[in-house]
C-alpha cells in the first residue's frame, strides 16, 4: 500500500479567546491510496478536505491518527524532516497554479531540482525533458504573465514531476481554467498516470474532475464516505 | 540548495526592489560611516599625541629621576650589568656660553660633551656626516648652520620679524644663516660666562664633522656643539680665562646628566622594576604612554559606543525592509515550503538578504570613511589655520583608520544588520503554507 491514512481525527477552535468553541473537521477518516491509482476526494467548500490535504501533505499534523506514506509515518515528522518528506516523495498541483512571477517558466520548473542542490548541468537536462513532456518547449523563457491558463497550469504540473516524486497532490487543479483547458489538462494527468505510474490524490469539488479518478472518496462534515469504484477514460 | 543558487535567489529579490534596498543600504551605510568616521578621531588624536610624545624621546630610554643625579663608577657598573641595559649615556652640559667664529659669520650655542661611542649605540642617525674620532672634531646641532649669521643676515631678519610682528606672526630666521654643508669645516670658538658675555677666552679651533639629526618638536632651533668627553680639560682651562670672579670657587662649569638605554622597547619595563628594586629613582616616557594609551582606550571605547547607536538607528530601516520583503513574499514562502524548501533555508535566504544590506553598507561606509578621514586630515588644520592665525595644525592628525577599527565598525555593522534581519525571517519559516498560498495574486 503507497498511503494508509487511519483514523484521522482533528478539530479546529473557533470564536474570541476564553469563549472557543471546537469544530471536529476531521472525524475519523481512513482511507488507503494504492501506487498508480488515481483517487478524487470530492467535497463542498467547508467539508474538511483541504484541511486533509493540508494534514498529508505534512503542512499541519493531525490531532488523532495516522498517515503512512512509502512506509513513513508523516505524523511524527518536525517542520524540516516533512520539507524533506515533501521535496522527495510528492509534488503538488494548485488552483491558482502558484508559479513564482519573477521566474521563467523553466525556472519555475527548476526550483524544486534547486531545492534538492542539484548540478546545473544536471537540471538542465531534467527540466528539458520534463518540459518536452508536457508540451511546454515553446514557452521556455516566458514568465508566467505571457502564459495562458492552460500552459500555467502545465508549468506547475511540470514542476511537480521534475523531482520523480510517485505521488501528485492536486488541489482544485481545473478550477482557474475554462472548460476546454480543463479537459486538456485532466488528459494530461490521465496520460502521466498511465505511463509514469504516478499516484494521484485530487481534491475538487468538481464532479466532472472527479470523473478521471479510479476511487472517489466524498467528504461531508469531516467523514469521507467512499464512492465506489470508478474510472472514465 | 546550492550556495550560488541561494545568492541568486537573494539577488533576484534584490533587483526587484531596487529602490527599497539602496535606501536601506544607504541608512546602513550612513550608520556605520559616522561610526567610523567618529571613533576614528580617537584613533587620530591618539596616533599624534603618540607621535608628540616620541618624536623627542626615545622609547628605550630610561630617564634618571633629577636628571642630574651623579653615579659613581660602581652604580654605572651595576647599572649596566642589569640585564638587556644597552648602556649608561652620560652627558656633560657647560654652564657658559661657546661663541663660534666662521668666515664673516658668528653664533652662540652651548656645549654638551658625551662620549661618542656609547651616543652612536642608542642615536637616530646624524643628518649629515659623522661622529667625531679626533679630539678636535665636533657634531653640531641641526640648525646651527642656520643660526651663523653676519651683519646682513642680521639686518634681515629683523626687518622680516617687524614685518611678521605687525601681521601677529613670528619670524624664526629659517631663511638667512649659512646655508651650504657644515661638513669639514673649520670654526673658531671662544667661551664666555652667562655673567659676561662680552669677555672671551682665547679661540680654539675645531672641525665640524657631522650634524645631528632634526630635533622632533619642529619649534626647536638646535644649535649645540657636541664634543667628546676628553675636551673637558680644554674648555675648563678656557673658562678660567674669562671667569669674573676668581673666588667662586663653588661655580660648577659641568652638570653630569645620566641616561639609561634599554637594547629595544620590551626590555624597558623590566629594567625599571629591576632598577627601582635596586633602589634608583627611574622612570620611562612609555609609563607616560600606558597612562595616555588607557585614557584613549575609554574615550574610543565611548565613541565607539556613541557611533553603534547610528547603526542601531539604520538597523530599524533594515528590520522594516525585510518585514516588508517577508510580508510582500509570503505566497512565494508559501509555495517554497510546500515543494520541499526547509525552514532553515527559508531563513537563511532572508538572513542572507539583511546581510547582504549589511555588507554592501559597510564596504561603501568603509570607503566613504576613508576619504572623509583623508579630506578632515588635509581640510581641517588649514581651516583652523586661517580661524586661529596660528600654523601649529600642520602636524596634528584629525582621524586616523587603523584595520582594527576597521574589523571593530565592519563587525558591528553587519552583526546589527543580521540580527535586524532574524526576526522577519524566523518570521517567514512560520508562515502557513496553505494560508499563504490563498493569497491573492
Amino acid at each position: 500500500m503507497m498511503i494508509k491514512v487511519n483514523n484521522l481525527q482533528h478539530t479546529f477552535s473557533i470564536g474570541k479567546k476564553g469563549k472557543e468553541k471546537t469544530v471536529p473537521v476531521l472525524r475519523d477518516v481512513s482511507f488507503d491510496v494504492k501506487r498508480g491509482e488515481i483517487v478524487a476526494i470530492v467535497g463542498k467548500s467547508g467539508s474538511g478536505k483541504s484541511t486533509l490535504l493540508q494534514i498529508l501533505a505534512g503542512f499541519m499534523k493531525p490531532e488523532h491518527g495516522s498517515i503512512v506514506v512509502n512506509a513513513q509515518e508523516i505524523a511524527s515528522l518536525n517542520e524540516a524532516g516533512s520539507a524533506k518528506f515533501r521535496l522527495d516523495n510528492y509534488g503538488f498541483i494548485f488552483q491558482n497554479f502558484q508559479l513564482m512571477p519573477s521566474l521563467t517558466a523553466f525556472e519555475n520548473i527548476e526550483l524544486p531540482l534547486k531545492l534538492k542542490g542539484m548540478k546545473i548541468s544536471e537540471r538542465r537536462t531534467r527540466v528539458e525533458m520534463i518540459m518536452k513532456k508536457v508540451g511546454l518547449t515553446e514557452v521556455a523563457d516566458h514568465y508566467p504573465n505571457e502564459l495562458s491558463g492552460g500552459q500555467q497550469q502545465r508549468v506547475s504540473i511540470a514542476r511537480a514531476l521534475v523531482t520523480n516524486a510517485p505521488i501528485l497532490l492536486a488541489d482544485e487543479p481545473t478550477g482557474s481554467l475554462d472548460s476546454e483547458t480543463e479537459q486538456d489538462i485532466l488528459m494530461l494527468i490521465q496520460q502521466l498516470n498511465r505511463e509514469l505510474d504516478l499516484t494521484f490524490i485530487i481534491i475538487t469539488h468538481d464532479e466532472e474532475v472527479a470523473m478521471i479518478a479510479d476511487k472517489r472518496f466524498r467528504m461531508h462534515d469531516g467523514k469521507l464516505v467512499k464512492d465506489g469504484d470508478h474510472r472514465v477514460i | 540548495m546550492l550556495f550560488k543558487d541561494q545568492i541568486d535567489f537573494v539577488l533576484q529579490h534584490i533587483k526587484k526592489n531596487k529602490l527599497r534596498v539602496f535606501m536601506t543600504v544607504l541608512a546602513a551605510t550612513m550608520g556605520c560611516a559616522f561610526l567610523i568616521v567618529l571613533a576614528s578621531i580617537g584613533f587620530g588624536l591618539q596616533a599624534s599625541m603618540e607621535e608628540e610624545i616620541l618624536s623627542n624621546q626615545s622609547v628605550t630610554k630610561i630617564e634618571v629621576m633629577g636628571g642630574d643625579a651623579q653615579f659613581t663608577a660602581e652604580e654605572v657598573a651595576e647599572i649596566e650589568s642589569v640585564e638587556n641595559v644597552q648602556t649608561v649615556l652620560k652627558t656633560t652640559t657647560m654652564d657658559a656660553e661657546a661663541k663660534s667664529f666662521f668666515e664673516d659669520r658668528e653664533t652662540i650655542s652651548g656645549v654638551r660633551l658625551t662620549n661618542f661611542t656609547d651616543y652612536a649605540s642608542i642615536a637616530k642617525p646624524l643628518a649629515e656626516g659623522t661622529y667625531p674620532k679626533n679630539e678636535n672634531e665636533i657634531v653640531v646641532g641641526y640648525h646651527f648652520g642656520q643660526t651663523l649669521l653676519n651683519e646682513a643676515d642680521r639686518k634681515l631678519i629683523e626687518e622680516k620679524s617687524k614685518a611678521a610682528e605687525a601681521e601677529g606672526t613670528y619670524y624664526n630666521g629659517e631663511e638667512e644663516g649659512y646655508k651650504s654643508s657644515l661638513i669639514g669645516k673649520e670654526i673658531e670658538l671662544a667661551i664666555s660666562s652667562h655673567d659676561n658675555p662680552d669677555k672671551l677666552s682665547e679661540r680654539m679651533t675645531y672641525t665640524i664633522v657631522g650634524v645631528m639629526p632634526r630635533p622632533g618638536y619642529q619649534w626647536v632651533i638646535e644649535n649645540r656643539i657636541y664634543m667628546m668627553d676628553e675636551q673637558r680639560t680644554a674648555l675648563e682651562n678656557s673658562f678660567k680665562q674669562v671667569m669674573v670672579d676668581d673666588s667662586a670657587s663653588d661655580f660648577q662649569l659641568f652638570n653630569e646628566r645620566y641616561d639609561i638605554y634599554a637594547k629595544s622597547l620590551e626590555y624597558v619595563k623590566p629594567i625599571l622594576e629591576d632598577l627601582r628594586g635596586k633602589g634608583y629613582g627611574v622612570y620611562s616616557v612609555t609609563e607616560q604612554l600606558d597612562e595616555l594609551n588607557i585614557f584613549f582606550l575609554v574615550l574610543k571605547v565611548g565613541l565607539i559606543f556613541v557611533g553603534t547607536i547610528a547603526v542601531l538607528i539604520a538597523s530599524i530601516g533594515i528590520f522594516n525592509t525585510m518585514t516588508m520583503a517577508v510580508t510582500e513574499r509570503t505566497r512565494e514562502i508559501g509555495v517554497l515550503k510546500a515543494i520541499g524548501a526547509s525552514p532553515k533555508l527559508i531563513q537563511r535566504l532572508f538572513l542572507m538578504e539583511s546581510t547582504f544590506i549589511g555588507v554592501i553598507g559597510t564596504v561603501l561606509a568603509i570607503a566613504i570613511s576613508y576619504l572623509v578621514s583623508f579630506a578632515s586630515n588635509l581640510l581641517l588644520p588649514i581651516v583652523l589655520e586661517a580661524a586661529t592665525g596660528e600654523a601649529n595644525f600642520s602636524n596634528i592628525q584629525f582621524s586616523a583608520i587603523p584595520w582594527q577599527l576597521v574589523v571593530i565598525a565592519a563587525t558591528i555593522s553587519i552583526g546589527v544588520a543580521m540580527i535586524s534581519g532574524l526576526r522577519p525571517a524566523r518570521k517567514a519559516t512560520k508562515i502557513e503554507v496553505m494560508q499563504a498560498l490563498r493569497q491573492e495574486l
